[in-house]
């Protein structure tokens, strides 16, 4: 049996009366390459706030490669890595010296940290621009710091939330391939995106969230099984189409703007 | 003004913001205290001139609406939220409106309220004392503060412009720091010199001086209702020039920002990759020496920062070896030039540390999303602020023993004083930084390097501290116990220890369990 890597118990959190997460129970392996899907406001980035030490959840648990994240933080921290929404970057280092910088937060020696901060400038692209403030970096370039942020101490399970939001193509695909390579070599991603596309091809597994409770979770294949869409035929149904049918479907023509 | 006023009311619905307010109204009470009674002075210093006959010196008080109309914005930090007109520009605007917000945004600047005020006390004393000059001089004093608006509008957005690059921010704090020195030691000479018996002025001196006096736009303005005839409209004539000169020297400014001029610096890619190990530092663990690396990094990026920190130490050693009387100075109570310089570079602490997560910005999640705990994030961002402190200290001491060979208990003393100040100062800076955390944007000039909390919390720690120090001192004075500074000293620092300790844990606490608050202040 599978090692569940990622697991919540009745997760909820509240913003005054708004219930931003409700009762959500997860449940990701190792090695899954898991897209957490949902609309706008659905509490995507809420959920993933709360599984990274980011948020405070009103309730519920989270537990992270076996321990509790709220009495086994620092641990946890240490086996995971993280693109939040924000980026969090100092943006007043430059690219190499972010990176090394935050290598050396995750324990790692000196010369480890130089090492490895540029074998990923190296990797991402990024090496031309490696004494340029970060601030001064266009939005993929700060994406691609922030993977590079993220994977450089070698974690167990990377968390992206919208990790190809604002990224052009050829960045894109570096996100992929280094994406792809970690799972293969036995890493766990949880990421976010509106970019169904892109999680139709990399994910393994799904979840969707609406109005801050999971409505579907499974593998693309169990989605589909459990998905009936009217009308369509017999070829598999897109991962568009089970997302439209979950979350309820995109506005008729009547609907959208008549000045417009 | 209502944009201004949307600004603050938009600021408020954080958490927090609200007593953030209250404070805010304490300062503004102040700040016109300190604008009224400015006025009064301006209006009696017009009004006595005149009476003494002395009509020709009144162009030195506006000379001090002058230089604080165009120095005060740049020296002192703005106190509402500011606005980027770059970003104004991203609307359909026309550069007619554009300029026009620009310039009606510099009259509800406070230093330009002020001076406003000032001028208006000015012409109110002139009114009184001279009532001919009532209606002549409306034209040119209105003038004068038409220019003084375009010449502060140019000047703010030449230091956003200097500001906006790693480059430009560097130069400044070069040219900055001389600028202050240059100004110390004219000063200090000055003083010396008018203090001289029989001193004059070489004739030269006197003739530029007289020169740039006619000249410049508070002469010019004066001789606009002081001379008669021909006299007075070649400088109404003249101020007139000069202010047309600087409309448009601002429209060619905003021109530039209203077509989308980005202030950035050319970057040259290098040909090599070159990635330096991180810093590393005596005594201090690698995690520690990253973050205290990081620090001062941004320090050094932040040229009022630096400035803060350098400028007791430079004043000191001007006054060590700029004053013929040093060696009396020194041999009378060299202690007690060690205690000022200790005191004056204490008063920087609050920029430095009382908003620690204010320049981390977005980066602030970082530190929540590493696997240190916060609490020792906080001391290592303490230990670099309050490590270049003491630093900066210790080579004043040394400078003072060499020169003086002052005895070891006197700057035992002083030094175990100003460590535990340190170390209080440090504590309620953690407190405020946490509970009143405040982003600073580096390239913006109105943006605080700390809340308006900051400013009371310093002053209650520092006043009550002030007053035990002078209590040990008289005590010690009065029933000779030389011995007693040096105990009270150690004592307070053992207790600040203590405390620190307590603060620590307690702040990284608090941060945890408000998060949403400080994460929202800081943009995070």
């Amino acid at each position: 049996m599978a090692e569940t890597v990622l697991q919540t118990v009745a997760l909820r959190r509240t913003f005054g009366p708004l219930i931003a997460v409700d009762n959500l129970d997860l449940s990701v392996e190792k090695q899954q390459f898991y897209g957490f899907l949902g609309p706008n406001g659905a509490g995507k980035s809420t959920t993933i706030k709360m599984l990274t030490g980011l948020l405070r959840p009103t309730s519920g648990e989270v537990h992270i490669l076996g321990r509790n994240l709220a009495s086994d933080s620092v641990e946890i921290k240490r086996r995971i890595g993280v693109v939040p929404e924000g980026l969090s970057l100092f943006e007043r280092l430059t690219g190499a010296q972010l990176l090394n910088f935050v290598a050396r937060m995750y324990g790692l020696s000196r010369a480890t940290a130089a090492e490895r901060s540029a074998e990923l400038l190296e990797f991402m692209d990024l090496k031309d621009s490696a004494d340029k403030l970060v601030a001064d970096y266009s939005h993929g370039m700060k994406k691609k710091t922030a993977l590079a942020a993220a994977v450089i101490h070698g974690p167990e399970i990377l968390f992206l939330d919208e990790p190809f939001e604002g990224v052009d193509a050829i960045a894109a695909t570096t996100l992929k391939r280094l994406l792809q390579r970690f799972v293969a070599r036995g890493g766990t991603v949880f990421l976010t995106s509106h970019v169904l596309e892109v999680v139709e091809r990399l994910c393994s597994h799904i979840g969707i969230i609406q109005t801050g409770r999971l409505v579907a979770s499974g593998s693309l294949e169990e989605l589909r099984s459990g998905v009936k869409v009217a009308g369509h035929d017999h070829s598999p149904l897109t991962l568009e189409e089970i997302f439209l049918q979950v979350v309820g479907g995109a506005r008729q023509d009547a609907e959208v703007l008549s000045w417009l | 003004m209502r944009l201004r006023w949307q600004l603050l009311v938009n600021s408020l619905r954080r958490p927090g913001r609200r007593a953030e307010l209250g404070l805010q109204i304490l300062w503004f009470l102040m700040g016109a205290s300190l604008v009224l009674g400015g006025g009064i002075g301006f209006f009696f210093g017009a009004f006595g001139l005149l009476r003494i006959g002395r009509g020709d010196l009144l162009d030195l008080l506006l000379w001090a609406i002058f230089l604080i109309w165009q120095f005060a914005p740049i020296l002192f930090e703005g106190y509402s939220p500011g606005l980027n007109f770059r970003e104004v520009a991203r609307y359909p605007v026309s550069f007619r409106v554009m300029f026009f917000l620009s310039a009606a945004y510099g009259v509800s600047d406070p230093a330009a309220i002020a001076c406003l005020f000032w001028l208006l006390s000015f012409w109110l004393g002139l009114a009184v004392a001279r009532p001919e000059w009532a209606i002549i001089a409306v034209p040119a004093l209105l003038l004068f503060a038409v220019l003084n608006l375009f010449l502060s509008r140019i000047v703010v957005g030449l230091f956003e412009r200097f500001q906006s690059t790693r480059k430009g921010r560097e130069r400044m704090v070069l040219v900055m720091f001389l600028f202050l020195i240059l100004m110390n030691v004219v000063q200090m000479n000055a003083t010396r010199l008018a203090t001289k018996r029989g001193f004059k002025l070489p004739p030269w001196v006197n003739q530029a001086l007289t020169s740039i006096r006619d000249f410049s736009p508070p002469g010019m303005a004066l001789h606009t209702f002081l001379f008669t005839g021909l006299s007075a409209l070649w400088s109404f004539a003249g101020l007139l020039l000069a202010a047309l000169f600087l409309f448009l020297l601002l429209r060619k400014q905003l021109r530039r920002v209203y077509q989308g001029e980005i202030y950035a610096e050319a970057y040259k890619v290098r040909r090599e990759m070159k990635i330096h190990q991180g810093w590393r530092f005596p005594l201090i663990d690698d995690v520690t020496a990253a973050i205290v690396e990081k620090e001062l990094r941004y320090i050094r990026q932040t040229f009022r920062l630096v400035l803060q920190v350098l400028y007791p130490p430079i004043i000191f050693l001007i006054l060590a070896f700029n004053t013929p009387g040093w060696t009396r100075l020194f041999a009378g109570r060299p202690q007690s030039l060690l205690a000022g310089t200790a005191a004056f570079m204490l008063m920087s602490v609050p920029n430095l540390s009382y908003n620690v997560f204010g320049m981390d910005k977005e980066g602030f999640g970082r530190w929540l999303l590493s696997p240190p705990p916060l609490r020792k994030v906080l001391m290592a961002k303490n230990l670099t602020h309050g490590g270049l402190l003491a630093g900066l200290y210790l080579l004043v001491v040394v400078v003072v023993q060499v020169l003086t060979g002052v005895g070891l208990v006197p700057v035992l003393t002083v030094t175990v004083g100003f460590f535990a100040v340190l170390v209080i100062q440090l504590c309620a800076g953690n407190i405020v930084s946490v509970h009143w955390p405040k982003r600073i944007e580096l390239t913006r000039m109105n943006s605080r390097m700390a809340s308006n909390a900051a400013g009371l919390a310093s002053l209650v720690v520092m006043m009550p501290l002030s007053a035990i120090i002078a209590i040990v001192i008289l005590v010690s004075h009065y029933w000779q116990l030389p011995w007693l500074p040096l105990l009270c000293g150690a004592v307070i620092l053992a207790a600040s220890l203590k405390l620190y300790s307590y603060v620590l844990d307690w702040a990284a606490r608090y941060t945890w369990e408000h998060l949403e608050e400080i994460t929202g202040n800081l943009g995070a």
